[in-house]
């Protein structure tokens, strides 16, 4: 859904690194690198960020429209 | 016992401890997880939460948030006066109070306002949840100290590790300067100039032999020192690595020193 807190294997923090990492490589840099300078050394917090999918834009799209339903039946 | 710190920068401290056994070593390491306090969310009060995000998911990614602890001004709510109701002496209250109104909004750990200018996240970027214009949410969080005994989110510690320090040492006599090990070496251990085969950063072995393997007149042998090693700490950001490693040291001492009195008694 969002980025998870912490990892699952050793519970670094990765989750305030996401944006940066996201930034950098939409730029067209090495997700190798980027991790590396990130400090996460480690392939269970590589994984957290190489593998993550952000969903929570498409459940909005839904929720957006409830909250204004509810707004204008108010 | 020494101990030389070999590499200490923000949130990470490498340390050599020699004179020391496995058993020692092991209960440090145990120690500095599940012993050492930190502080954590542990409660979560929602009066308002229109996001996406169910309220058990929201208090659960508070809770994983590393909070800055004030050791000193923080009683365990087991030994608080208050017997674990909760007071200002062992609780901490954080609220967020967050409403998108135009557009879509990113709520940060660094929303959170604190009742105490101490107890802050240790890092104000880590995203909660994105809301939807019109979405509010209203928290009211109380965070406590722990230890990693209860709940990893009480750990101040991410990894704490520690392995053998590495001996590599090189028969020149039958060494025939392939350059095998050079290649093999994920660490890049061995550096071969001219004619000489040398070591590098040695700490960094991993002792996985595979250099012993490939090399064909067996000239490389790695051992390891039994009584020293070398611990990797890396903290979460509640405690400083430092502080951590001593704070561990004094419950250690204090765990020892029951168990002998103890001991004693029988």
């Amino acid at each position: 859904m969002i980025i998870p807190v912490r990892c699952f294997t050793c519970g670094k923090v990765v989750a305030d690194k996401y944006e940066e990492f996201r930034r950098q490589v939409r730029q067209g840099a090495d997700p190798a690198e980027v991790l590396d300078n990130l400090g996460l050394h480690r392939y269970c917090c590589r994984r957290m960020l190489l593998a993550h999918i952000d969903i929570i834009d498409s459940f909005m799209a839904f929720a957006t429209i409830g909250a204004e339903e509810a707004k204008q039946s108010e | 016992m020494e101990v030389t710190i070999i590499y200490m920068k923000d949130d990470v401290c490498h340390f050599l401890i020699e004179g020391v056994d496995v058993a020692f070593a092991n209960a440090l390491r145990r120690t500095m997880l599940t012993r050492v306090p930190s502080m954590a969310i542990d409660e979560v009060l929602i009066l308002e939460n229109t996001s996406v995000m169910y309220d058990e998911m929201l208090a659960h990614r508070l809770g994983l948030i590393p909070l800055v602890t004030p050791l000193e001004d923080y009683n365990h709510p087991d030994e608080c006066d208050c017997e674990g109701k909760g007071c200002s002496l062992c609780q901490c209250t954080l609220t967020l109070e967050v409403e998108a109104e135009g557009e879509e909004k990113l709520v940060y750990s660094g929303d959170l306002m604190s009742q105490d200018p101490k107890v802050v996240p240790a890092s104000d970027k880590i995203p909660l949840v994105k809301l939807a214009p019109g979405q509010r949410i209203i928290i009211e969080a109380y965070a406590r100290l722990g230890t990693g005994r209860e709940n990893a989110k009480f750990q101040p510690v991410s990894t704490v590790a520690y392995k053998y320090v590495p001996v590599v040492s090189i028969d020149t006599k039958a060494c025939d300067r392939c350059g095998v090990c050079v290649e093999i070496c994920p660490k890049k251990i061995f550096r071969l100039e001219g004619d000489v085969l040398s070591t590098q950063n040695t700490l960094e072995c991993s002792l996985c032999e595979l250099c012993v393997k490939e090399c064909e007149p067996n000239a490389i042998t790695i051992d390891s020192k039994p009584d020293s090693f070398l611990f990797k700490v890396e903290s979460t950001g509640a405690l400083e690595p430092t502080v951590i490693i001593e704070k561990a040291l004094d419950i250690l001492k204090e765990r020892i020193r029951i168990a002998l009195d103890f001991a004693n008694l029988l």
